[in-house]
């Protein structure tokens, strides 16, 4: 039998502090759908995800309707596109993103992610296709996102990828320039990209996943910011080795969460369940920040010296709670610092305490990078992919994932405010300092190597 | 539902009530081992002063119920209250129905008639309630019951019904399947969904 206070704890957690599963996101592998016959090709797409996918939606909302726990989000990853354009050209490209929207729509599904290419040693013709092919396939879907992986442990980063890809963020954004550049929201650069990702942009389904997989993303930094302002508020002399405590045990009732509903989910669908990713994502809603956890352990203003060590422990503890709850725990699992998406840490950033350098300095301690940052829409294209080797450098040398999501916004100086809307929030233009003085380094290009694996420090 | 075990072939249902004080327990089952019985599954709780305790007892022989009682009772005490029921144990017809373990929950005004309104749409269901928390506190009320739902019942449907009819008398009413409690609280996870193997 349970107990009145666990029931009245879970009703608490789910109904008053904003826990969600934050999407549910079905992994589909795409690479049988390769044809030389481009239409070919887009009618064997249509038709895998519109019949794997066709249940998915109403199966979320029902399984999630029984427990009392909203899936926010569905969406699907496919196998990277990649693969199927080698041999290719971009109006091929066009096609069959235009495809993977539509298939979207129809399954109804918000996201779809898997526009991807994985070039961190090299660049084949079907990832060079693709990275073409982003401006126009950017502009012209609502659903699609894509990504790209220009570094990896073993590999190093590949800067040549790095080059281009600084070009092409801004060839997105003057290519959506009517939507304040948000095309460039829709595509993250990573280093030791998940392959199991459910979260978007980023998700995709790797190599050595299964045909179709159920992967799910929670949620909760309200639940988790909750928590602690309820124990400081009876024992305001906590030391942080307690709250880190507070806050591995809301990170386990969280992840279990997340795997209840993605185990039925999976179950009733017929296929096989695969990780659940304890990620705090936050949203723009007051309440649901991860900003204001960082206030809650004690810094007053966010980006002030401390900043990094609280968000080390708040990303570690998370971590150990999601670990000991589920032995199918993936994707990224830890902190997310969207400034744009998290109303806290873009005020931080509206009032000058967080900048650029600083939100570097915090990813590489927690997930997953430089994520939903608007800079000046005239940063050079060199400056931006310097800015990118320096977090992908982060990532490879610490042997974690980071990815970059910056949105040069057209016309747009630092200072100026984007609205980007809904989920995706709104934010300052951040200013991006020596613009252009990173230029000679980045057109070395050639590959940064991979990593000495001993003498550690 | 776990069935009880008898370890001897006559079997009642005790239920004691009484004023809350240490001792109880032990004057009861002094009693029962007296008498050489056997208690085959027992639960108790203490709700704002008050202790109630039902217990299912075997005994190796058949007793004369009031002895039983008499013995259980004790000598009478003017200060406090003790109050000892006794019936025959029978086991009980293991229903056909399959049915989900799931939770209610209702918040709201305090006002007369709220446990019967939720109650009486649960009876004509043929829901079980298994297990009761109520509890006022100020002019709030919190209503929690464990349930037994049949299987026939559409979930949606039903959690529907019962917002209504909190909503009527501005209570915020839930409906959720147990396992979302056990998953969040308990170490182990529900188990009933295994998941399949990788394809």
């Amino acid at each position: 039998m349970l107990r009145t206070d666990e029931i009245l704890s879970t009703i608490q957690m789910l109904h008053a502090e904003h826990l969600d599963v934050r999407t549910v996101t079905m992994g589909v592998n795409i690479q049988d759908c390769a044809s030389a016959d481009v239409e070919a090709m887009c009618r064997k797409l249509r038709h895998k995800l519109t019949s794997r996918a066709s249940r998915l939606v109403e199966t979320c909302d029902r399984v999630g309707g029984k427990y009392g726990l909203k899936v926010t989000n569905k969406r699907l990853a496919i196998s990277p596109v990649a693969h199927l354009l080698s041999g290719h050209d971009l109006n091929a490209a066009v096609a069959v993103a235009k495809t993977l929207d539509q298939a979207a729509a129809e399954v109804r599904v918000d996201l779809i992610g898997g526009f991807s290419a994985l070039v961190h040693k090299g660049i084949s013709s079907g990832d060079k296709v693709v990275i073409d092919a982003l401006p126009a396939v950017l502009s012209q879907t609502q659903r699609l996102c894509a990504s790209v992986n220009a570094a990896s442990r073993r590999a190093g980063i590949n800067m040549d990828a790095v080059r281009l890809l600084g070009e092409q963020i801004k060839a997105i954004a003057e290519a959506t320039a009517d939507r304040q550049g948000f095309g460039a929201a829709k595509l993250v650069v990573f280093a030791n990209i998940p392959e199991d990702n459910p979260f978007m942009a980023g998700a995709y389904l790797g190599d050595g996943e299964p045909e179709v997989v159920i992967n799910v993303g929670v949620s909760g930094p309200g639940v988790v910011s909750s928590a602690l302002k309820r124990r400081l508020e009876l024992e305001p002399n906590l030391t942080l080795g307690e709250l880190a405590e507070e806050i591995k045990l809301t990170a386990f009732r969280v992840t279990r969460a997340g795997e209840l509903i993605g185990r039925e989910v999976a179950t009733e669908l017929g296929i096989p369940f695969g990780i659940v990713d304890l990620s705090l994502a936050p949203t723009p809603e007051i309440g649901d920040s991860v900003g204001e956890i960082l206030q809650l352990l004690g810094l007053d203003a966010i980006g002030a010296p401390g900043s990094t060590a609280a968000v080390a422990l708040l990303n570690d503890a998370v971590k150990k709670g999601g670990a000991f709850a589920s032995s199918s725990v993936g994707g990224l699992s830890g902190a997310f610092i969207p400034v744009s998406e998290d109303a806290a840490l873009a005020d931080a950033a509206t009032r000058g305490h967080l900048t650029l350098e600083k939100l570097e300095a915090m990813t590489s301690v927690c997930s997953v990078g430089l994520d939903m940052i608007a800079i000046p829409g005239d940063t050079p294209a060199e400056t931006i992919a310097a800015i990118m080797a320096d977090e992908l450098a982060i990532g490879v040398i610490n042997n974690k994932t980071t990815a970059v999501r910056l949105i040069p916004v057209p016309g747009k100086k630092a200072g100026d405010r984007v609205d980007f809307g809904g989920l995706f929030g709104s934010a300052p233009v951040m200013p991006v300092r020596n613009p252009g003085a990173s230029s000679r380094f980045v057109r070395f290009g050639g590959r940064i190597p991979a990593p000495i694996q001993s003498l550690s420090n | 539902m776990k069935t009880v075990d008898n370890r001897f072939k006559h079997a009642y249902v005790l239920n004691v009530m009484a004023d809350d004080r240490p001792g109880i327990v032990a004057s009861v089952t002094k009693a029962i081992s007296r008498l050489e019985g056997n208690i085959d599954a027992c639960s108790q709780t203490v709700l704002h002063g008050y202790f109630t305790l039902i217990m299912v007892v075997s005994f190796p022989r058949q007793l004369d119920t009031e002895d039983l009682l008499r013995e259980v009772a004790g000598p009478p005490d003017k200060h406090s209250n003790f109050r000892v029921q006794l019936m025959p144990f029978h086991l009980p017809k293991a229903s056909k129905e399959k049915y989900d373990s799931f939770v209610i929950t209702a918040f709201g005004p305090d006002r007369e008639g709220i446990v019967l309104r939720f109650s009486r749409v649960l009876a004509d269901k043929g829901i079980n309630i298994v297990d009761l928390f109520g509890d006022r506190t100020g002019e709030q009320f919190v209503l929690i019951g464990q349930l037994q739902v049949p299987k026939r019942w559409d979930i949606a449907m039903l959690q529907a019904d019962l917002e209504q009819i909190g909503r009527e008398s501005g209570y915020t009413v839930r409906l959720q399947h147990e396992d979302v409690f056990v998953a969040t609280n308990q170490l182990r996870l529900p188990s009933q969904h295994k998941s399949l193997p990788v394809t």
